[in-house]
């Protein structure tokens, strides 16, 4: 029926194959990645208490202030976590994520008696700059299972102004 | 391709192939989804990508509406071409600036500034049309359109963004309430860009494929329209980037340097690396179903592709954080190593799929020019089958005539050999059976080869 060139289109067809085999098992590896850091199944229905997200002074180590949503860049601030909430034997950590996804203050993990002294944690400027990047701000309370957070307990977001 | 396209006139088709009523379906349904998904997402979402969806969907309407008109125009008779290309360009010019201005307006502008934007704009443009000019290029048999490499082009820039910042927004809006942040945040993200973004881009090739079918032989064209969409929608991604970062880091005084790192990884380092690899697998896929016998294959030749393109987008999103950039003097051999190492198998993957297309290309072409010419019909005759199968040496021929007859006989020769190369690609696929045009299509492009070449010699003889 085709002549002579069909066979090379084949060729093409198969070594496209050969790779989307390939393609396939990195999206499989995604799949398990996905999987190793949101096991399923580890749904507590634990809640942690987050208070608030206020205004932090660095001086006094305090914060300032009503609960807020939303902050100007050159404003720092702090989400205060209630521990006591919390059963004894699990094992938390609290931390804030800024819009790049980097860690920009945390506490823990550690169970909550120990964390009891740990319940303001407060946004740190990344080193080199004056102020916040602005974006949103994500602060998590998690949950660890074998060395590994597997679930969130706790969140806020807040926006931090251009 | 003035050949065909007067061939397909002399030649009405009676009845339009099912692909077509697939093309309507296929736009029809994205058009629901940009219209429901920028309604929902403006309801419940409210963000500032909610509203600029929401008014952008004027601007997604003239993209659509030109490039109907500038695709429907191929098959107009010259006069009415010429009127529907120019309401074409008037429309994608009107879409594109439009974008711009949501863009600008209600993502940006408030911190960068409308001057930042456009310079941004500006930055991205001699990259991109340099890019879009080598695409075209590596089909060095029979160059693509412009028209066509630039719709896609903008499919990418414009609609193409457009369907994926709701759906990504939505995405992401879904993870950030119910993921625990870290490495498995950053795998949904992944899957996110990968998988929304290529059906994005890659609902581009598809349709062009669909209701551009003569524009569109195999593989290597594929490759040339796939990368094509992905330039445009670098070129759009990189804007909204530049002026995001811009704003961000402005204040600390270092908003300058962010903008430009982000132009020289995308536009110059990733120009060809990301988007436009991505995409042209799409491509690759669709070309090579173009050619496959059966609808079995052709289905599964465009789905590996899309795999393919999702993969590859998927992995650099997932597991950049692998290969993390050291504040010291090796930070610039890093960021270059990172992209090498990462995206460098995937294009170099898609380079050896254009190398094999153009050399199948080149060989079936080679053998229909001798076929032809051994037909003794006078549209290619023995002497020109030489030139013919080199593009070099065709090239060598436009420029001897430029010397003897200016450029005037250049361009009558380079329509001449375009006709040529034209025939023998229709020829090919007739042998192959993948054309549904009559029979008497190859008789008319012969007539319009012969009267080319008369053409050509009453101006190179000066009549």
């Amino acid at each position: 029926m085709f002549a002579a060139p069909l066979d090379q289109v084949r060729t093409l067809y198969r070594t496209l194959l050969v790779f989307a085999a390939v393609s396939l098992l990195i999206l499989v590896a995604g799949l398990v990645e996905f999987a190793y850091f949101e096991p399923p199944g580890q749904h507590t229905g634990l809640k942690a208490t987050i208070a608030g997200v206020y205004q932090y002074d660095p001086d006094h180590k305090t914060t300032v202030g009503p609960d807020r949503t939303s902050f100007p860049r050159t404003v720092q601030f702090a989400a205060v976590v209630d521990w006591s909430t919390l059963p004894k034997n699990v094992v938390v950590d609290a931390r804030w994520y800024d819009g790049f996804g980097n860690v920009v203050g945390s506490v823990g993990p550690a169970t909550p008696d120990q964390l009891a002294d740990q319940t303001i944690v407060p946004v740190k400027v990344p080193p080199g700059f004056s102020h916040n990047l602005p974006g949103h701000y994500v602060f998590v309370v998690e949950r660890y299972e074998g060395g590994v957070p597997v679930e969130v307990i706790g969140r806020r977001v807040v926006l931090v102004e251009r | 391709m003035g050949a065909l396209t007067s061939a397909r006139r002399a030649n009405p088709r009676g009845r339009r192939p099912a692909r077509y009523a697939i093309a309507l379906a296929i736009a029809v349904a994205l058009s629901l989804v940009l219209v429901a998904s920028s309604i929902l997402n403006y309801v419940y979402l409210d963000t500032v990508a909610g509203r600029t969806s929401l008014y952008g969907l004027l601007a997604v309407a003239l993209i659509a509406l030109g490039t109907f008109i500038g695709v429907r125009a191929v098959d107009r008779d010259p006069a009415r071409r010429r009127r529907d290309f120019i309401r074409a360009a008037v429309l994608l010019g009107l879409a594109a600036l439009l974008w711009l201005l949501l863009i600008d307006v209600f993502i940006f502008t408030n911190a960068a500034g409308p001057g930042v934007a456009a310079i941004c704009a500006l930055a991205c443009l001699p990259t991109t049309a340099f890019g879009l000019w080598v695409v075209r290029r590596i089909d060095r048999n029979e160059k693509e359109p412009w028209r066509l490499v630039l719709v896609a082009a903008a499919w990418g820039a414009v609609v193409a963004t457009s369907l994926v910042i709701w759906a990504e927004s939505l995405w992401q809006e879904i993870a950030i309430r119910t993921l625990v942040p870290g490495p498995g945040f950053d795998v949904s993200t992944a899957f996110s860009a990968g998988i929304l973004e290529e059906l994005a881009k890659g609902s581009a090739v598809v349709l062009l494929f669909l209701v551009m079918r003569n524009e569109f032989d195999d593989v290597v064209d594929g490759i040339v329209y796939g990368a094509a969409v992905g330039l445009g929608f670098n070129f759009m991604e990189s804007i909204a980037y530049m002026t995001n970062l811009y704003a961000i880091f402005a204040p600390d005084g270092v908003g300058g340097y962010a903008a430009g790192f982000q132009w020289y990884a995308r536009q110059v380092l990733g120009l060809f690396f990301g988007h436009a690899t991505y995409t042209a697998f799409v491509g690759a896929g669709v070309g090579i179903a173009r050619q496959l016998p059966t609808t079995r294959k052709k289905l599964i030749a465009i789905a590996a592709g899309f795999l393919v393109a999702i993969a590859a987008h998927f992995a650099w999103d997932a597991w950049i954080n692998l290969f993390p950039i050291e504040k010291n003097n090796f930070a610039i051999l890093e960021i270059h190593l990172r992209t090498l190492i990462m995206t460098g198998p995937f294009t170099a993957a898609v380079v050896a799929l254009l190398l094999l297309g153009l050399h199948i290309e080149s060989q079936a072409l080679a053998d229909q020019f001798r076929k032809e010419a051994a037909l003794g019909s006078g549209a290619i005759t023995p002497d020109e089958v030489p030139i013919l199968m080199s593009p070099w040496r065709r090239f060598q021929q436009r420029l001897r005539v430029l010397g003897r007859g200016g450029l005037r006989a250049y361009i009558r020769l380079a329509r001449l050999q375009a006709a040529q190369v034209d025939l023998a690609m229709e020829r090919w696929h007739r042998e192959r059976q993948e054309v549904d045009s009559p029979l008497e299509v190859d008789q008319e492009m012969r007539r319009q080869v012969i009267a080319l070449r008369e053409q050509f010699v009453r101006v190179i003889s000066g009549g």
